[in-house]
Protein backbone atom coordinates (compact mmCIF):
# COMPACT_ATOMS: atom_id res chain seq x y z
CA UNK A 1 0.00 0.00 0.00
CA UNK A 2 1.45 3.41 -0.94
CA UNK A 3 1.65 6.18 1.42
CA UNK A 4 1.43 10.14 0.23
CA UNK A 5 3.59 12.74 1.70
CA UNK A 6 0.71 14.26 3.20
CA UNK A 7 0.09 10.92 5.24
CA UNK A 8 3.27 11.02 6.03
CA UNK A 9 3.61 14.34 7.74
CA UNK A 10 0.39 13.89 9.47
CA UNK A 11 1.84 10.65 11.27
CA UNK A 12 4.76 13.07 11.71
CA UNK A 13 2.31 15.69 13.64
CA UNK A 14 1.07 12.92 16.02
CA UNK A 15 3.95 11.75 16.64
CA UNK A 16 3.60 7.83 15.13
CA UNK A 17 6.26 8.30 12.57
CA UNK A 18 8.66 5.64 12.16
CA UNK A 19 11.94 7.21 11.32
CA UNK A 20 15.20 5.03 11.05
CA UNK A 21 18.92 6.00 9.38
CA UNK A 22 19.69 4.08 6.00
CA UNK A 23 22.11 2.35 7.84
CA UNK A 24 19.36 1.02 10.53
CA UNK A 25 16.85 0.35 7.70
CA UNK A 26 19.06 -2.60 5.84
CA UNK A 27 18.58 -5.23 9.22
CA UNK A 28 14.62 -4.08 9.37
CA UNK A 29 13.88 -4.72 5.50
CA UNK A 30 15.93 -8.10 6.06
CA UNK A 31 14.02 -8.73 9.22
CA UNK A 32 10.61 -7.73 7.93
CA UNK A 33 10.73 -8.38 4.07
CA UNK A 34 10.23 -5.53 1.76
CA UNK A 35 6.34 -5.36 2.03
CA UNK A 36 6.00 -5.34 5.73
CA UNK A 37 9.27 -2.74 6.02
CA UNK A 38 7.60 -0.45 3.44
CA UNK A 39 4.34 -0.03 5.56
CA UNK A 40 6.10 -0.30 8.99
CA UNK A 41 8.92 2.52 7.98
CA UNK A 42 7.97 5.93 6.94
CA UNK A 43 11.46 8.01 6.78
CA UNK A 44 14.36 6.93 5.85
CA UNK A 45 17.69 9.51 7.38
CA UNK A 46 20.60 10.01 5.46
CA UNK A 47 23.71 12.10 6.03
CA UNK A 48 27.07 13.20 4.62
CA UNK A 49 29.94 15.54 5.88
CA UNK A 50 32.58 15.87 3.86
CA UNK A 51 34.29 18.77 1.65
CA UNK A 52 32.14 20.18 -0.76
CA UNK A 53 34.41 22.79 -2.76
CA UNK A 54 31.56 24.44 -5.22
CA UNK A 55 29.97 26.39 -1.82
CA UNK A 56 29.51 29.91 -0.96
CA UNK A 57 27.58 32.60 1.06
CA UNK A 58 25.42 35.46 -0.20
CA UNK A 59 25.47 38.16 2.27
CA UNK A 60 23.48 41.67 2.59
CA UNK A 61 25.58 43.97 4.47
CA UNK A 62 22.76 47.03 5.02
CA UNK A 63 23.86 51.04 3.88
CA UNK A 64 26.48 52.59 6.32
CA UNK A 65 25.86 56.41 5.99
CA UNK A 66 26.93 57.63 3.58
CA UNK A 67 26.25 54.87 1.83
CA UNK A 68 28.29 53.11 -0.90
CA UNK A 69 28.69 50.76 -3.98
CA UNK A 70 30.89 48.23 -2.64
CA UNK A 71 33.34 47.06 -5.34
CA UNK A 72 36.27 45.67 -4.33
CA UNK A 73 35.42 43.63 -1.36
CA UNK A 74 37.42 41.92 1.50
CA UNK A 75 36.12 40.12 4.54
CA UNK A 76 39.46 38.85 7.47
CA UNK A 77 41.47 39.41 4.11
CA UNK A 78 39.42 37.17 1.76
CA UNK A 79 38.26 38.77 -1.24
CA UNK A 80 34.14 38.61 -1.83
CA UNK A 81 32.36 39.12 -5.03
CA UNK A 82 31.65 43.45 -6.24
CA UNK A 83 29.36 42.57 -9.41
CA UNK A 84 25.90 42.69 -7.49
CA UNK A 85 24.24 45.33 -6.36
CA UNK A 86 25.52 48.22 -3.72
CA UNK A 87 25.79 45.71 -0.41
CA UNK A 88 25.24 42.43 -1.79
CA UNK A 89 28.31 39.83 -2.06
CA UNK A 90 28.98 36.27 -2.48
CA UNK A 91 31.43 34.74 -0.51
CA UNK A 92 32.99 31.40 -2.46
CA UNK A 93 34.53 29.21 -0.25
CA UNK A 94 37.35 27.82 -1.62
CA UNK A 95 38.65 31.93 -1.84
CA UNK A 96 41.92 31.98 -0.34
CA UNK A 97 42.74 35.00 2.03
CA UNK A 98 45.03 37.87 0.57
CA UNK A 99 47.61 37.62 4.04
CA UNK A 100 47.43 33.62 4.95
CA UNK A 101 46.88 32.14 1.48
CA UNK A 102 44.61 28.73 1.59
CA UNK A 103 45.31 28.50 5.54
CA UNK A 104 42.57 30.93 5.78
CA UNK A 105 40.13 31.43 3.16
CA UNK A 106 36.05 31.91 2.30
CA UNK A 107 34.86 28.93 4.18
CA UNK A 108 36.55 29.99 7.44
CA UNK A 109 34.84 33.07 6.70
CA UNK A 110 31.64 31.40 6.51
CA UNK A 111 32.34 29.35 9.63
CA UNK A 112 33.66 32.34 11.79
CA UNK A 113 30.30 33.98 10.77
CA UNK A 114 28.43 30.95 11.77
CA UNK A 115 30.06 30.93 15.30
CA UNK A 116 29.10 34.22 15.69
CA UNK A 117 32.70 35.80 15.40
CA UNK A 118 33.17 39.44 14.45
CA UNK A 119 34.90 39.71 11.26
CA UNK A 120 36.56 42.69 9.40
CA UNK A 121 35.38 44.23 6.16
CA UNK A 122 37.09 46.42 3.95
CA UNK A 123 35.32 47.68 0.78
CA UNK A 124 36.35 50.14 -1.98
CA UNK A 125 34.33 52.34 -4.73
CA UNK A 126 34.77 54.69 -7.32
CA UNK A 127 32.15 56.85 -5.37
CA UNK A 128 29.13 57.61 -7.58
CA UNK A 129 26.33 60.63 -6.60
CA UNK A 130 23.84 57.59 -5.36
CA UNK A 131 26.48 56.00 -3.34
CA UNK A 132 29.15 59.00 -2.51
CA UNK A 133 31.33 56.87 0.25
CA UNK A 134 34.60 55.28 -1.04
CA UNK A 135 35.94 53.27 1.49
CA UNK A 136 34.58 51.41 4.16
CA UNK A 137 36.04 50.04 7.02
CA UNK A 138 34.22 47.95 10.07
CA UNK A 139 33.57 45.03 11.50
CA UNK A 140 30.34 42.78 11.40
CA UNK A 141 28.73 39.63 12.79
CA UNK A 142 26.38 37.36 11.57
CA UNK A 143 23.21 38.67 13.59
CA UNK A 144 24.43 42.16 12.06
CA UNK A 145 23.86 41.21 8.41
CA UNK A 146 20.37 41.54 7.09
CA UNK A 147 20.49 38.04 4.96
CA UNK A 148 23.34 35.39 5.09
CA UNK A 149 22.82 32.32 3.25
CA UNK A 150 24.83 29.63 1.76
CA UNK A 151 24.07 28.74 -1.88
CA UNK A 152 26.10 25.91 -2.81
CA UNK A 153 25.79 25.27 -6.17
CA UNK A 154 27.33 21.84 -6.38
CA UNK A 155 27.25 19.55 -3.02
CA UNK A 156 26.14 15.90 -1.89
CA UNK A 157 27.77 14.18 -5.02
CA UNK A 158 26.20 10.90 -6.04
CA UNK A 159 29.35 8.30 -5.75
CA UNK A 160 32.25 10.58 -5.86
CA UNK A 161 35.50 8.77 -7.21
CA UNK A 162 38.48 6.53 -4.82
CA UNK A 163 41.42 8.26 -5.82
CA UNK A 164 45.41 6.64 -6.12
CA UNK A 165 48.45 7.72 -6.96
CA UNK A 166 50.03 5.61 -9.85
CA UNK A 167 53.31 7.87 -10.52
CA UNK A 168 56.08 7.97 -8.42
CA UNK A 169 56.03 11.23 -6.66
CA UNK A 170 54.40 12.14 -3.75
CA UNK A 171 50.70 14.18 -5.27
CA UNK A 172 48.65 16.83 -2.89
CA UNK A 173 44.84 16.53 -4.39
CA UNK A 174 41.57 17.34 -2.86
CA UNK A 175 41.37 13.72 -2.05
CA UNK A 176 44.22 14.12 0.21
CA UNK A 177 47.48 13.39 0.35
CA UNK A 178 48.14 10.05 -2.31
CA UNK A 179 51.46 8.46 -2.12
CA UNK A 180 53.79 7.24 -4.65
CA UNK A 181 53.21 3.98 -6.63
CA UNK A 182 50.30 3.67 -5.53
CA UNK A 183 50.57 3.72 -1.95
CA UNK A 184 47.33 4.67 -0.70
CA UNK A 185 43.55 4.95 -1.89
CA UNK A 186 41.29 7.89 -0.59
CA UNK A 187 37.28 7.88 -0.90
CA UNK A 188 35.08 10.16 0.46
CA UNK A 189 31.24 9.38 -0.56
CA UNK A 190 29.46 7.99 2.91
CA UNK A 191 28.21 4.91 0.85
CA UNK A 192 24.75 3.13 2.14
CA UNK A 193 24.80 6.23 4.39
CA UNK A 194 25.00 8.75 1.23
CA UNK A 195 22.26 11.05 0.33
CA UNK A 196 22.13 10.59 -3.31
CA UNK A 197 22.62 6.32 -2.95
CA UNK A 198 19.64 6.19 -0.88
CA UNK A 199 17.47 7.39 -3.72
CA UNK A 200 19.61 7.05 -6.71
CA UNK A 201 17.00 7.69 -9.51
CA UNK A 202 15.95 11.03 -7.78
CA UNK A 203 12.23 9.69 -7.26
CA UNK A 204 11.76 12.07 -4.18
CA UNK A 205 14.39 14.46 -4.04
CA UNK A 206 14.31 17.20 -6.28
CA UNK A 207 14.04 21.25 -6.23
CA UNK A 208 11.94 22.60 -2.84
CA UNK A 209 12.72 18.98 -0.71
CA UNK A 210 13.66 19.82 2.49
CA UNK A 211 17.07 18.47 4.35
CA UNK A 212 19.37 18.97 7.24
CA UNK A 213 22.03 21.32 5.69
CA UNK A 214 24.54 22.48 8.07
CA UNK A 215 22.27 22.45 11.58
CA UNK A 216 19.65 24.66 9.67
CA UNK A 217 16.99 23.58 7.77
CA UNK A 218 17.30 23.85 4.04
CA UNK A 219 16.42 23.01 0.80
CA UNK A 220 17.40 22.00 -2.46
CA UNK A 221 16.83 24.77 -4.72
CA UNK A 222 17.95 23.55 -7.91
CA UNK A 223 20.16 20.26 -9.65
CA UNK A 224 23.89 20.93 -8.87
CA UNK A 225 26.34 21.61 -11.75
CA UNK A 226 27.68 19.00 -13.41
CA UNK A 227 24.56 17.06 -12.85
CA UNK A 228 25.44 13.79 -14.72
CA UNK A 229 22.07 11.68 -14.40
CA UNK A 230 22.58 9.81 -17.51
CA UNK A 231 25.81 7.88 -15.65
CA UNK A 232 26.27 4.68 -16.51
CA UNK A 233 24.03 2.22 -13.76
CA UNK A 234 23.86 -0.85 -12.46
CA UNK A 235 20.54 -3.02 -13.54
CA UNK A 236 18.71 -1.77 -10.10
CA UNK A 237 19.72 1.82 -11.01
CA UNK A 238 22.34 2.76 -8.65
CA UNK A 239 25.63 4.99 -10.09
CA UNK A 240 28.56 3.19 -10.90
CA UNK A 241 30.50 6.79 -11.52
CA UNK A 242 29.76 10.26 -10.14
CA UNK A 243 26.47 10.89 -10.80
CA UNK A 244 23.65 13.79 -9.57
CA UNK A 245 24.22 16.63 -7.19
CA UNK A 246 22.62 19.16 -6.08
CA UNK A 247 22.42 22.90 -5.49
CA UNK A 248 21.40 23.79 -1.61
CA UNK A 249 20.31 26.66 -0.08
CA UNK A 250 19.74 27.74 3.48
CA UNK A 251 20.01 30.18 6.28
CA UNK A 252 23.33 30.96 8.02
CA UNK A 253 21.71 32.58 10.72
CA UNK A 254 20.37 29.56 11.53
CA UNK A 255 23.64 27.14 11.32
CA UNK A 256 25.71 25.64 13.87
CA UNK A 257 29.26 25.81 13.33
CA UNK A 258 29.95 22.50 14.23
CA UNK A 259 28.28 21.13 10.65
CA UNK A 260 29.75 23.91 8.73
CA UNK A 261 33.76 23.86 8.96
CA UNK A 262 36.92 25.23 7.08
CA UNK A 263 39.06 22.61 5.88
CA UNK A 264 42.77 23.37 4.06
CA UNK A 265 44.08 20.54 1.50
CA UNK A 266 47.66 20.95 1.55
CA UNK A 267 49.37 21.84 -1.70
CA UNK A 268 45.79 22.51 -3.51
CA UNK A 269 43.44 24.82 -1.34
CA UNK A 270 40.65 25.86 1.06
CA UNK A 271 37.40 24.06 0.88
CA UNK A 272 34.58 23.36 3.28
CA UNK A 273 32.99 20.96 5.12
CA UNK A 274 29.42 20.54 4.68
CA UNK A 275 26.88 18.70 6.97
CA UNK A 276 23.86 17.75 5.04
CA UNK A 277 21.26 14.62 5.78
CA UNK A 278 18.23 14.59 3.35
CA UNK A 279 14.96 12.56 4.39
CA UNK A 280 13.93 10.01 2.46
CA UNK A 281 9.84 9.20 2.23
CA UNK A 282 9.45 5.45 2.20
CA UNK A 283 6.26 6.40 -0.32
CA UNK A 284 5.91 2.69 -1.46
CA UNK A 285 7.84 -0.31 -1.87
CA UNK A 286 10.08 0.61 -4.95
CA UNK A 287 11.51 3.50 -2.16
CA UNK A 288 11.78 0.92 0.73
CA UNK A 289 14.20 -1.22 -1.79
CA UNK A 290 16.30 1.29 -2.95
CA UNK A 291 17.32 2.48 1.03
CA UNK A 292 17.68 -1.11 2.03
CA UNK A 293 20.53 -1.04 -0.16
CA UNK A 294 24.34 -2.10 1.48
CA UNK A 295 28.03 -1.13 0.93
CA UNK A 296 28.49 -4.52 -0.48
CA UNK A 297 26.23 -3.31 -3.51
CA UNK A 298 27.44 -0.16 -4.60
CA UNK A 299 30.55 0.34 -6.44
CA UNK A 300 32.86 3.38 -7.58
CA UNK A 301 36.16 3.00 -9.41
CA UNK A 302 39.74 3.63 -8.08
CA UNK A 303 40.93 6.57 -10.27
CA UNK A 304 44.54 7.08 -11.01
CA UNK A 305 45.15 10.99 -9.93
CA UNK A 306 48.24 11.18 -11.56
CA UNK A 307 47.34 10.90 -14.92
CA UNK A 308 47.38 14.89 -15.74
CA UNK A 309 44.28 14.74 -17.82
CA UNK A 310 40.63 14.91 -17.51
CA UNK A 311 40.07 11.55 -18.47
CA UNK A 312 41.64 9.39 -15.74
CA UNK A 313 41.76 5.76 -16.08
CA UNK A 314 39.73 3.77 -13.60
CA UNK A 315 42.25 1.03 -12.13
CA UNK A 316 39.50 -1.10 -10.45
CA UNK A 317 36.19 -1.46 -9.85
CA UNK A 318 35.08 -1.77 -5.90
CA UNK A 319 32.91 -1.79 -3.70
CA UNK A 320 32.04 0.65 -0.75
CA UNK A 321 32.48 -2.70 1.48
CA UNK A 322 35.96 -3.15 0.31
CA UNK A 323 37.26 0.50 0.75
CA UNK A 324 35.69 0.37 4.26
CA UNK A 325 37.90 -3.15 5.20
CA UNK A 326 40.52 -1.08 5.13
CA UNK A 327 42.49 -2.23 2.22
CA UNK A 328 42.03 -3.00 -1.31
CA UNK A 329 43.75 -5.84 -3.47
CA UNK A 330 45.07 -4.04 -6.62
CA UNK A 331 46.79 -6.46 -9.26
CA UNK A 332 47.74 -8.59 -6.02
CA UNK A 333 48.69 -5.80 -4.30
CA UNK A 334 46.81 -4.93 -0.74
CA UNK A 335 46.54 -1.36 -0.78
CA UNK A 336 45.56 1.12 2.51
CA UNK A 337 42.27 2.76 2.16
CA UNK A 338 41.19 5.84 3.69
CA UNK A 339 37.86 7.71 3.81
CA UNK A 340 37.87 11.72 3.49
CA UNK A 341 34.20 11.98 4.55
CA UNK A 342 33.63 11.77 7.99
CA UNK A 343 31.33 8.83 8.39
CA UNK A 344 31.01 9.31 12.39
CA UNK A 345 30.00 13.17 12.06
CA UNK A 346 27.32 11.70 9.23
CA UNK A 347 25.75 9.32 11.70
CA UNK A 348 25.12 12.41 14.15
CA UNK A 349 23.63 14.12 11.35
CA UNK A 350 21.41 11.17 10.37
CA UNK A 351 20.19 10.54 14.21
CA UNK A 352 19.66 14.46 14.89
CA UNK A 353 17.78 14.89 11.72
CA UNK A 354 15.90 11.45 12.50
CA UNK A 355 15.18 13.46 16.26
CA UNK A 356 13.69 16.44 14.64
CA UNK A 357 11.39 14.25 12.37
CA UNK A 358 10.27 12.17 15.39
CA UNK A 359 9.47 15.26 17.80
CA UNK A 360 7.15 17.15 14.93
CA UNK A 361 9.93 19.67 14.45
CA UNK A 362 10.63 18.91 10.61
CA UNK A 363 8.26 17.59 7.91
CA UNK A 364 8.62 16.55 4.64
CA UNK A 365 8.37 18.56 1.42
CA UNK A 366 7.36 17.05 -1.78
CA UNK A 367 9.59 18.41 -4.59
CA UNK A 368 7.91 21.16 -6.68
CA UNK A 369 9.98 20.09 -9.64
CA UNK A 370 11.84 16.74 -10.66
CA UNK A 371 15.33 16.69 -12.40
CA UNK A 372 16.20 15.70 -15.65
CA UNK A 373 16.57 11.86 -16.14
CA UNK A 374 19.44 11.15 -19.16
CA UNK A 375 21.38 14.77 -18.40
CA UNK A 376 24.39 14.48 -19.28
CA UNK A 377 27.97 17.08 -18.90
CA UNK A 378 29.76 18.60 -21.27
CA UNK A 379 33.48 18.74 -21.40
CA UNK A 380 35.16 22.38 -22.46
CA UNK A 381 36.25 22.65 -25.84
CA UNK A 382 39.24 24.73 -26.98
CA UNK A 383 38.63 26.79 -29.79
CA UNK A 384 41.81 28.92 -31.52
CA UNK A 385 41.91 31.72 -33.18
CA UNK A 386 39.13 34.24 -33.89
CA UNK A 387 36.34 34.87 -32.28
CA UNK A 388 33.56 32.29 -33.81
CA UNK B 1 67.45 0.17 32.23
CA UNK B 2 64.61 2.05 30.55
CA UNK B 3 64.27 4.60 27.80
CA UNK B 4 62.16 7.16 27.62
CA UNK B 5 61.49 10.21 25.38
CA UNK B 6 60.89 14.03 27.49
CA UNK B 7 60.48 17.09 26.12
CA UNK B 8 62.64 19.78 27.87
CA UNK B 9 61.67 23.58 27.57
CA UNK B 10 64.39 26.20 29.10
CA UNK B 11 63.44 29.27 30.28
CA UNK B 12 66.35 31.97 29.53
CA UNK B 13 67.10 32.49 33.29
CA UNK B 14 67.92 28.71 32.70
CA UNK B 15 70.51 28.96 30.06
CA UNK B 16 74.06 28.46 30.79
CA UNK B 17 73.83 25.16 32.65
CA UNK B 18 75.85 22.33 32.53
CA UNK B 19 72.56 20.05 32.11
CA UNK B 20 74.06 17.88 29.69
CA UNK B 21 76.94 17.17 31.83
CA UNK B 22 75.10 16.78 35.04
CA UNK B 23 72.65 14.11 33.52
CA UNK B 24 75.82 11.93 32.19
CA UNK B 25 78.05 12.25 35.23
CA UNK B 26 75.87 12.39 38.47
CA UNK B 27 72.90 10.08 36.97
CA UNK B 28 74.73 7.90 34.60
CA UNK B 29 72.07 8.86 32.16
CA UNK B 30 72.69 8.06 28.33
CA UNK B 31 70.62 10.32 25.75
CA UNK B 32 70.47 11.46 22.18
CA UNK B 33 69.00 14.46 21.00
CA UNK B 34 66.21 14.41 18.95
CA UNK B 35 65.06 17.82 17.65
CA UNK B 36 66.45 20.90 19.62
CA UNK B 37 65.72 24.91 18.99
CA UNK B 38 65.70 28.15 20.86
CA UNK B 39 63.05 30.40 19.80
CA UNK B 40 63.22 34.31 19.31
CA UNK B 41 62.56 34.69 22.98
CA UNK B 42 65.69 32.84 23.99
CA UNK B 43 63.11 30.12 25.17
CA UNK B 44 65.02 26.69 24.52
CA UNK B 45 62.91 23.34 23.54
CA UNK B 46 65.01 20.10 23.54
CA UNK B 47 63.48 16.62 22.98
CA UNK B 48 65.70 13.78 24.17
CA UNK B 49 65.43 10.05 24.43
CA UNK B 50 67.40 9.53 27.61
CA UNK B 51 67.80 5.54 28.75
CA UNK B 52 69.36 4.26 32.06
CA UNK B 53 67.79 2.96 35.52
CA UNK B 54 64.18 4.16 36.25
CA UNK B 55 65.93 5.46 39.99
CA UNK B 56 68.42 7.69 38.22
CA UNK B 57 65.72 8.98 35.57
CA UNK B 58 63.64 9.85 38.52
CA UNK B 59 66.65 11.73 40.25
CA UNK B 60 67.50 13.71 36.42
CA UNK B 61 64.11 14.76 36.10
CA UNK B 62 63.89 15.84 39.83
CA UNK B 63 67.80 17.85 39.06
CA UNK B 64 66.39 19.48 35.93
CA UNK B 65 63.69 20.47 37.47
CA UNK B 66 64.82 21.97 39.96
CA UNK B 67 66.88 23.96 37.85
CA UNK B 68 63.64 25.41 36.42
CA UNK B 69 63.66 23.42 32.99
CA UNK B 70 60.60 22.13 32.19
CA UNK B 71 60.11 18.58 31.64
CA UNK B 72 57.15 16.64 30.17
CA UNK B 73 57.19 13.19 29.22
CA UNK B 74 55.96 12.58 25.78
CA UNK B 75 55.10 9.52 23.66
CA UNK B 76 54.72 11.29 20.35
CA UNK B 77 55.62 15.16 18.87
CA UNK B 78 52.34 15.24 17.16
CA UNK B 79 49.17 15.96 19.20
CA UNK B 80 45.74 15.91 17.62
CA UNK B 81 42.87 18.74 18.82
CA UNK B 82 40.11 17.23 19.57
CA UNK B 83 37.83 19.81 19.79
CA UNK B 84 39.14 20.54 16.29
CA UNK B 85 39.28 16.66 14.61
CA UNK B 86 36.12 15.34 12.98
CA UNK B 87 37.38 12.10 12.64
CA UNK B 88 36.95 12.31 8.81
CA UNK B 89 39.94 9.98 8.60
CA UNK B 90 42.43 12.24 5.83
CA UNK B 91 45.10 12.01 8.19
CA UNK B 92 44.89 7.86 8.08
CA UNK B 93 46.26 7.92 4.91
CA UNK B 94 49.54 9.08 5.07
CA UNK B 95 50.28 7.21 8.26
CA UNK B 96 52.96 4.50 7.12
CA UNK B 97 52.54 2.97 10.25
CA UNK B 98 48.89 3.17 11.60
CA UNK B 99 49.65 5.19 14.57
CA UNK B 100 46.48 6.84 13.26
CA UNK B 101 43.79 4.88 12.74
CA UNK B 102 40.01 4.48 12.56
CA UNK B 103 38.69 2.99 15.53
CA UNK B 104 35.26 0.36 14.37
CA UNK B 105 32.72 3.28 14.93
CA UNK B 106 34.88 5.28 12.94
CA UNK B 107 36.32 7.83 15.34
CA UNK B 108 39.79 8.88 15.23
CA UNK B 109 42.26 7.21 17.60
CA UNK B 110 46.27 8.27 17.92
CA UNK B 111 48.36 5.76 19.28
CA UNK B 112 51.30 7.86 19.95
CA UNK B 113 53.53 4.85 20.85
CA UNK B 114 53.58 4.01 17.13
CA UNK B 115 54.62 7.54 16.04
CA UNK B 116 58.00 7.52 13.73
CA UNK B 117 57.56 11.45 13.51
CA UNK B 118 57.13 11.87 9.94
CA UNK B 119 54.93 14.68 10.46
CA UNK B 120 52.62 14.04 6.79
CA UNK B 121 49.79 13.84 9.54
CA UNK B 122 50.14 17.54 10.03
CA UNK B 123 50.32 18.98 6.30
CA UNK B 124 47.47 16.41 5.55
CA UNK B 125 44.53 17.31 8.58
CA UNK B 126 42.12 19.38 6.47
CA UNK B 127 40.82 20.24 9.84
CA UNK B 128 44.46 21.81 11.13
CA UNK B 129 43.80 19.48 14.04
CA UNK B 130 46.80 18.08 14.16
CA UNK B 131 50.40 20.13 15.53
CA UNK B 132 53.71 19.07 16.33
CA UNK B 133 54.28 19.54 19.49
CA UNK B 134 57.82 21.46 19.12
Amino acid sequence: MAKSYQEINEKIARGEAVVVTAEEVIAIVKERGLKEAAQYVDVVTTATFGPMCSSGAFLNFGHADPPIRMGQITINGVEAYGGLAAVDTYLGATQPSQDKGIEYGGAHVISDLIAGKAVHLLAKSQGTDCYPRKEIDTWVKLEDLNEAYLFNPRNVYQNYNAAINGSSERLYTYMGILQPNMGNITYSTAGELSPLLNDPLLKTIGMGTRIFFGGAQGHVSWMGTQFNSACPRDEKGYPQTPGATLALIGNMKEMNPKYIRGAVYEGYGTSMFVGVGIPIPILNEEMMAFVAVENKDLYTNVIDYSVPKKAKPSLKKVSYAELRSGAVDINGKIIKTSPLSSLKMAREIADELGNWIKKGQFFLQEPIQSFPQGNAIKGLEIKEGESR
Amino acid sequence: MMTKKILLSFPQKAAGQPMAMELIKTYHLDFSILKAFIDDNIKGTLLLEIKGSEADIEAGIVYLREHQIGVRDIESVVEVDQAKCVSCGTCTAVCAVDALEMTADWSLVHHDDKCLECMLCVKACPMRAIHAII
